[in-house]
Parts: C-alpha cells; structure tokens; sequence
C-alpha cells in the first residue's frame, strides 16, 4: 500500500481516530441540535419528537391555517410583475396599441406628449401603463375621466396600449443647469424620515419594476399624486410603496419634486 | 532555490496593487459617509465603491497573495524548480483578466451588488463572470501545487514533506473546496440569470451556497500567515519550531472544520432549519481549536527564540526577543489582533449573542480586525521577508518597515474598536448615509470619527509599505542566499503517512461537509416554488 | 533574516517532554471549546432567544393580493390567548407598517417576509434581528418589559436606497395599548 493511501485504510489508526471524533462530535451536535432542544423551544407548541426533527431540518411547513385575515375596504391593485411579462410585444402588438391610443390623443396628445397637464405616456414603461389601466378597470385607482374610458378594454388591449407607448420615443430629459442641483429629496431622499432618493426607482441612480419615469411630466399632475398618496386618496400602489414615501414629504418637498421632474425645454 | 521570481513578484506586485487602490476607496467609504463630510447625494456611488472594495480585497489581493507564497514555498522547500510556470503564468493571466472584466462593470455602476452578491438582485452578467474567471486562474495553482507536491514525494518516498508544502498544499485544497459553493451560485443560480435565460432565482438557496464560501474563505485568506508563524517567524527570530507535527494537525484540521461551519452566517435566515444551525454552530466553535494549538506552538517557538537570546524568567524572556526585527513585531502584533477578533469571533458563533450584532457595523469590525489586522499584517511580513530573496536586492529600510507595521497594527485598532462599538449600539452596515442628526444617531458620530482616522492611518501605512518595496526594486545588489524556513526543535525523520499526505483529510473534508450541507443543500433545491422574480440592478439611468 | 542555532538530537528526552506539554495544551484548547458548546445550548435550554422553528413559504409576487401580507392584514393584531402577532413586510424602500407599536409585558410574535429582494429586520436597542428572505417567512418572538421607541433600520443592503429604509417601533404601555385595540384590528403607529 502506498504511502499517499495508507492512512486511507480503516486498520489505521488516525483514520479511526479522525473518523470516530469527527462522526462522534456530529452525532452528539446533531443530537442536541435535532433531539434535545427543540421541546424547550417549541415549548407547549411541541408536538412529539419526530415532528420536531422534521422542522429543526428545515423541511417546510404549511402556514399556520386558523389565522384570520383581515381585508381592506377599499380595492387594492391585483397586477402581479413577472420579469419579463413585456418582453417580446411585437409590432403587431404596438399597432393594434397605437389604434387603441387614438382615444387617448385628447388628453395624453397624438405622440403620447400632453398638452394638458395629463401625464405624458411617450416612453414610459410598459409594466406601468398596463399596471395603471387594470387599477383604473378594477377600481383600485380612481378616476372619473379614465375609468368611464378603460371598462371596455380586455387584457390584451392593455398589454398593446402598454407596448405602444413604450414604443415611442422618450422626451429627452431637460433639467437646466440654470435651475441649480437636482433637490435633494430627489437625489438624497429624507433617509430618517424614511424618504429614499426618488432616484432609486424612478431612474436617475436605478429603476424600480413599476415605478414610472417621471422626466418631463407635468408638474401639476406629479404634485396632485404626491398629495394623494400622502392623504390615502390613491391607494394603488403595491403595498403602500408610495404612501410610505410621499406620508413622511413636507408640503415643500413635494413642490420641489414635481418642479424638478417636470422641467420642460423652453 | 527561487528560480520563477518574476513569476512570483508579478503576483505579490499585482496583489499589492489592488490592495492599495482598494485601501483608497475603504477610506473614501469611510470618510464620506462621517460626519466629517457632507453628504454625497449619490448612495450608489457608495455602493459602487464598497462592491470594488469587497470584490477587490476579498476574491484578488489573498488569492494573488496565497498563490506566489505558494510558489516561492514549493521552490524553497522542495529545493528544486517548480513543475508547470506556463500554466503558473497562465493562472496568473486569468486572475487578472478576470479581475479586469470584474471590475470594468463595477466601475460603471452596472454591478453595485456588493461582492456578496446578494440575489434577487442581479447585475451585469461580466462582474460575475469576472469572478469566475478569477477564481478558475487560482484552481490552476491549486492544480500546481498538488502536482508538484506528488512529483516530489514520488522522488523522495517515505520522507516527511517539509511543514511549510505541507500547509501551502493545504490551503490550495481548502481553497478548491470552499470555492465550489459560490461557484455553484454564480454558475448554475446567478448566471443564468444575470444572462438572461431565466427571470427567477431561488434566493435562499443562493445564500445556503454562498455560505459554503463565505466563511471558509476566511480561513484561505489565513493560510498564509498562519504558515508564516510557522515556517517563517522561528527562523526569522532566531530560534526553532517548538513542534512539527503540532504544525501539522493545525493545518489539518483547519482543512476539515473550515467547510461545514458557514451556516452561523444564516443564523438569522428563515431557510435553514434550527437544527443544522446548531450543528454548524458546535463546528464553529472547534475551528478556535487550530488557532489555540497555534498560538500555543508559536508562543513556545518565540520563547526558544528569547531563552536562546539569553531571556530569562518565567516572563522576562519577553524583554529579550529581538523587536527590532519587523517579523517579531508583525507577529506580536499580529497575535494581538487574532486575540481580539477571535474574542469577537466567539461571539458571532453562537445565535444567542450573535442575534444581537448580525449584520451590524460589529460584524465589519471583526473581519477587518481579523483579516485585514491579523491576516494581512503578516502579509507584509511575508513580503519583507521574501522580497531580497525574489529581487536579489537588499530590503534595508528597516526603520520604515516597523513604522509601516506599528501604523498598521495602530490603524487598525482605531479602526475597528469604535467600529465594533457603534455595532453594539445597533448601527446597521454598508448604508451610504447615516443622518447624525438625529438624536438616536447622534451618540455614533464619535465613535465613526475615530474610525476615519484609523482609516487614515492605515492609509499612510499601506503607502509606506508601497514605499518600502519600490525602495527594495532600487537597492543596490545584494545575495540574500537561499531562502530557508523555520528547523523545529526535534526535526522528523519520519512522520505518519496521515500527517504526510491528504486523502484521509480531504475525504473527512468532503464528507462533514456533505452531512453538515447536503440536507440543507436538496431540502431547498427541491422545493419548485422558491424561485422568485430577479431584481436588475444598474438597468434604470 | 538570522540563523538557526544548531539542531538538538532528535531522540532528546526533550522531545518526550515537549510532546507531554503540548498534549496537556490541546486538552486544555479541547475543553474550552466544549465549554462554549455547552454554553451555546444552555443558552438554548434557557431560551435566550433561539433560532425559528419552522421554513414557511410565501410567493413575494402576490403578498399585496392574497394571503396574511396583504396591506389591511399588516401590522399588530390581538390573538384569543393573549399574545399579539405583528406582521410585517421589508420592501424596496420601507417596511409596511412603517411604524409598528406593541405592548408591554406580552408575548410578541413577528412573522415577517420580504416583497423583492433581501433585507434586515432589526430593532436598535434589543437583540430582535432576523432576515428577511424573498419567498419564506421569518418568525421571531419576543417580549418588552419597558415602553420604547426604537428606530428599525434595514440592516442588509438592499438596492441604492437602503440607506433611506428606516422604520420605527413603538412599544407602548399594555394598558393604552388595550384601549387602542378596542375599536381596530390591526395596529400600527403610522400617522
């Protein structure tokens, strides 16, 4: 027997040292980890011993199923993301969206730039035109002018109103150096007040699956969805991710976003 | 008998030099985020840096490191020219091709996923193939080593393998291994993703896998200065290695318990289940137990040093050890540290008093007390000690030297005690920003001054020790003889073909790492629903 | 950097002498070691606070729709036996509720998940601190003795706004807590 492969052999004594410690210590660590602490963990919830080697192993559990759950009063968006839902809507999807759109010209303008303070939509995210058209449908966002107008689209029309308008060119952003620095609830954010940058979704330092681009849209309207928000008049957005920002914004904070994000080229 | 020097100079230059830029940006992170300065207004400049830093100081400088010690090891203690330079060349090549295709993405902001990854978040797919690529140039030298260590004890059957092979090859087998778990992550989880073939990961499985890698590393970033103590220290001070063998099974047993312990990093993590926490968290626990054998023989190697000097008393031999010499004072301070970090270490390895700093500034202190304290001041040792060896020049400045250890060992307490502190009071790590106005936050700002300047201190002795190699390059010529390691007091003759080779260690490696990870590792891979959506990072500007 | 002095003979009694000494040191490094073992379980027995018992699973994409984490289900509610169960979710920016308050002197019982990505849970001043993990529920307990408000920071990089995902906690004094619960079934503090 070689060298390299003696103390491979069980008649060595360091292979029965080595093996007999190391197995020892992990059935004795095993035994305490599995056997003996779970009935003082689980307390009067302990139900046997096999039960409880099977959860200290990690395998799952179903949820606990008496629990009561308590439902809202008022709708709540039902747009579940998928990565990649998007992905792939091809021209005949953008051309039966841009056909769909001519009911949209009056307010949201023939390229999906608005002349009335209604959101520009050239550009902007599919996932966040579609998300926005199913709240307006299922009532979780309201509106009287948009929801008169969406209750006769199906699913695909949303999807190709989505691809279309994310089809369109983007305005391009214009923050005039003029104006001085970017204001720091966009950049900065309110970090103790539990304000991240609006940057960290809404493009600028990264994007945020459903967080819409805000460049160049109107300031009014940035304002007046800030406020709702803040006051808990919309609640579309999933899990409160908005209300828990715009909530914690002072007055000013808000004017000075909407200024800063819709600063238009003169 | 070094004969590849250019070899292993490259690798030591190109470590050094990512450690001293990556030095920089630790500093900058440091400073910016005090209240010394105002706020940046860009976190994910912040992040940016911290993931270059990590992935710098983490994944290139130790295994630059670790692999020109090892090939200066294997000509230096095997006496004879080392089998493979071409591929030793090639592996060097990719270390730094990779490191380049790393960093590129990361410098653009593509990639600010921190150098622990951490998916669902994913960002551009050539960071990680950057990383692959790095690590796939170091299996090259694990390859060698091994190579290397059979073609010799093929020549010389029967005889002992010089302790300081014996570690390196070691360490290059606990590298192999350790690395396997977040390669298996990047491969088979993150690419994928990153690549663009599927839109879902399973995050926690991804943190089991890392976990393999996460703390283990820790112990392949140890290797060489623990090999140092070892083979280097004794000589270098005049005395002799109090015990081979003791040698021997510290490094054995580093290989077997450094795997099947990373779980403690999941002690909060709702996917593992409690009892394997435990498990690993009684492994953790003997892992101290190679550190305590270490310092042990190593004490006892110093104290041959100081009696042999004429040091007397049951402490006064103290007085006696030469602390003039740059490597007594690394080691001392180096021993301080490791004393320090691994109070702190114990801590973190058992839930119920980790369950009160996980994840805090705490955890930053303790790895940067340990590794960058502990570990990379040996480091530095090591360096000094090779340098007129790989050079063929003198290295005389040794006033310089002991200022750049003691600014080091001084920076680095200044750096991690306020760091630790500021754990405690529950600061929460890797935030771009802490407001320090506010009154719960306020009692903070001291305490992240006084690691600022620790900081800075380190700064000043990182360039110090830039200034003491370049200054080497330029000395006049000089032999510096062959390079030899520590003798211990009763050399072997012969060892036991356990403590003269692998197999029976690598299958305990493999095995308690398999019963401490396997059920974790298939109970998660075989839940279908844990895959969840990718979040793209660097995608929105 | 200096020499060796010359070698002793290796069949010194000191060698025998050395091997005793370094037998007795590994004894003593052994039982340290088990020292802590035990500590880490008597820990346990005693319930210092110990690591979730069971792996649930939950879908990250569907929290807002079905299931205990959607958003009128959230925060602290009054279980039959006396204790509260907080639920809670970690999101990119925030947690929801944002501000969470519990009682004193009550058996305090989190279930907690994330909506994307990784984050921390952790409120300053205690020793409460667990992960949030996309795709599994992370439960702890635990048990106020004193009214305390406490910031609750998110604790593991999260995205490029992590350093603004601060939430707050609120433990109040169980008797104004009673009054609170008496008209709502999910309490928070958020304004």
């Amino acid at each position: 027997m070689s060298d390299e492969t003696a103390a491979l052999s069980p008649r060595d004594k360091w292979f029965r040292a080595s093996v007999a410690i190391t197995a020892g210590i992990a059935i004795v660590a095993a035994a305490v980890g599995f056997i003996w602490l779970p009935p003082f963990q689980a307390g009067a919830r302990f139900q046997g011993v096999w039960n409880a080697i099977c959860q200290a192993a990690g395998l799952a559990q179903p949820a606990p199923t008496a629990a009561e759950v308590v439902t809202a009063g008022y709708k709540t968006t039902g747009v579940v993301f998928t990565p990649g839902m998007f992905q792939g809507a091809g021209a005949e999807s953008v051309g039966r969206g841009a056909t769909l759109a001519l009911r949209c010209t009056m307010c949201h303008g023939a390229r999906g730039m608005s002349q009335a303070n209604s959101p520009n939509l050239a550009g902007q995210y599919a996932a966040v035109v579609y998300k926005e058209l199913r709240d307006y449908k299922s009532g979780a966002r309201t509106s009287a002018i948009m929801q008169p107008l969406v209750v006769g689209l199906s699913d695909q029309d949303m999807r190709d109103l989505a691809a279309y308008y994310d089809y369109l060119p983007r305005p391009p952003a214009y923050h005039p150096a003029s104006a001085g620095p970017p204001p720091e609830i966009v950049v900065s954010g309110a970090t103790m007040r539990n304000i991240p940058p609006c940057a960290a979704c809404h493009g600028g330092l990264d994007n945020k699956t459903g967080s819409p681009w805000l460049d160049g849209q109107p300031a009014p309207y940035i304002k007046a969805q800030l406020e709702a928000f803040k006051n808990g008049t919309r609640r579309n957005d999933i899990s409160e991710q908005m209300r828990n920002v715009a909530r914690n914004m002072t007055p000013d904070e808000i004017d000075a976003a909407a200024r800063y994000y819709s600063s238009q080229p003169p | 008998m070094l004969i590849n020097k250019r070899l292993i100079l490259a690798h030591f230059w190109l470590a050094f030099a990512g450690f001293g830029l990556a030095l920089l940006l630790g500093e900058w992170q440091m400073f910016i985020r005090s209240p010394l300065h105002a706020w940046i207004g860009n976190p994910e400049l912040y992040y940016r840096s911290v993931t270059a830093h990590g992935s710098a100081m983490a994944y290139v400088f130790p295994t630059l490191v670790a692999m020109g010690f090892g090939y200066a090891i294997t000509e230096a203690a095997l006496k004879r020219p080392m089998i493979g330079p071409r591929w030793a060349w090639l592996g060097f090549a990719l270390v730094a091709i990779g490191t380049v295709v790393a960093m590129v993405p990361v410098a653009l902001g593509h990639a600010s996923v921190l150098y622990t990854f951490y998916p669902p978040m994913i960002g551009s797919p050539f960071y990680y193939i950057g990383v692959v690529i790095v690590v796939i140039g170091s299996w090259i030298w694990v390859a060698l080593m091994s190579v290397n260590l059979y073609a010799w004890k093929r020549d010389n059957p029967g005889q002992p393998v010089p302790l300081a092979m014996f570690s390196n090859v070691a360490g290059s087998y606990l590298w192999a291994w350790t690395a396997v778990g977040a390669a298996i992550e990047l491969i088979f989880l993150i690419l994928p993703a990153a690549l663009g073939f599927t839109t879902t990961i399973d995050a926690g499985l991804s943190r089991v896998f890392f976990s393999w890698t996460l703390h283990a590393i820790v112990y392949f970033w140890l290797f060489p200065t623990y090999i140092a103590y070892y083979t280097i220290v004794p000589r270098a001070i005049g005395g002799r290695l109090y015990s081979d063998a003791m040698g021997r099974l510290a490094f054995i047993l580093f290989l077997i318990v450094s795997m099947p312990i990373g779980v403690h990093h999941l002690f909060m993590d709702p996917e593992v289940g409690s009892g394997f926490k435990f498990m690993h968290s009684v492994f953790t626990a003997f892992v101290a137990l190679p550190t305590l054998l270490t310092v042990f023989t190593i004490c006892a190697s110093v104290e041959i040093a100081a009696r042999l000097r004429g040091g007397k008393g049951a402490l006064g031999w103290i007085t006696a050890l030469p602390w003039r010499n740059p490597i007594m004072l690394a080691t001392a301070f180096s021993f301080i540290m490791l004393g320090f970090g691994g109070a702190g270490g114990l801590i973190n390895m058992s839930y119920q008093l980790d369950s009160t700093i996980h994840n805090t500034q705490w955890i930053t202190g303790h790895f940067h007390l340990i590794f960058g304290g502990a570990i990379v001041i040996m480091y530095f040792a090591i360096a000094y000690d090779l340098w007129p060896h790989l050079t063929g020049r003198a290295l005389a400045s040794f006033g310089l030297m002991r200022l750049q250890l003691a600014t080091w060992f001084v920076g680095m307490m200044v750096l991690t005690f306020p760091w630790h502190w500021v754990g405690i009071l529950g600061m929460p790590r890797r935030m771009a920003f802490y407001d320090y106005t506010d009154p719960a936050l306020a009692a903070q700002a001291a305490s992240v001054i006084a690691s600022v300047i620790g900081g800075a201190i380190l700064v000043i002795s990182g360039a110090l020790f830039i200034i003491v190699l370049i200054r080497g390059q330029l000395a006049p010529r000089v032999d510096a003889g062959p390079y030899r390691f520590s003798v211990a007091v009763h050399e072997p003759r012969r060892v036991p073909a356990a403590l003269n080779g692998f197999p029976l260690w690598l299958a305990l490696m493999i095995g308690l790492t398999v019963v401490n990870y396997g059920f974790p590792i298939a109970n998660l891979a075989a839940l279908s629903n844990t895959a969840v959506p990718i979040v793209p990072v660097g995608t929105g500007r | 950097m200096t020499g060796d002095p010359p070698p002793s003979s290796p069949h010194d009694p000191g060698a025998e002498h050395a091997l005793r000494i370094e037998r007795r040191w590994a004894s003593v490094a052994v039982l340290i070691v088990i020292f802590l073992i035990v500590m880490a379980a008597v820990a346990g027995v005693h319930q210092a606070t110990m690591p979730q018992l069971k792996l649930e699973l939950v879908d990250p994409r569907t929290l807002h729709v079905s299931g205990e984490f959607i958003e009128s289900n959230l925060g602290t509610a009054v279980e039959p036996d006396g204790s509260v169960t907080v639920r809670a979710i970690g999101q990119q920016y925030s947690f929801v509720p944002q501000c969470i308050v519990v009682p004193t002197d009550t058996v305090v019982h989190f279930r907690a998940t994330s909506g994307d990505v990784v984050h921390g849970f952790l409120i300053d001043g205690t020793n409460l601190n667990t992960m949030l993990i996309p795709g599994f529920i992370s439960t702890a307990t635990a048990r106020f003795s004193t009214p305390i408000e406490s910031h609750m920071p998110c604790h593991e990089y999260c995205g490029v706004g992590h350093e603004g995902m601060w939430g707050k906690v609120k433990v109040i004094d169980k008797a104004a807590f009673e009054k609170l619960a008496a008209d709502r079934r999910r309490l928070t503090c958020v304004d």
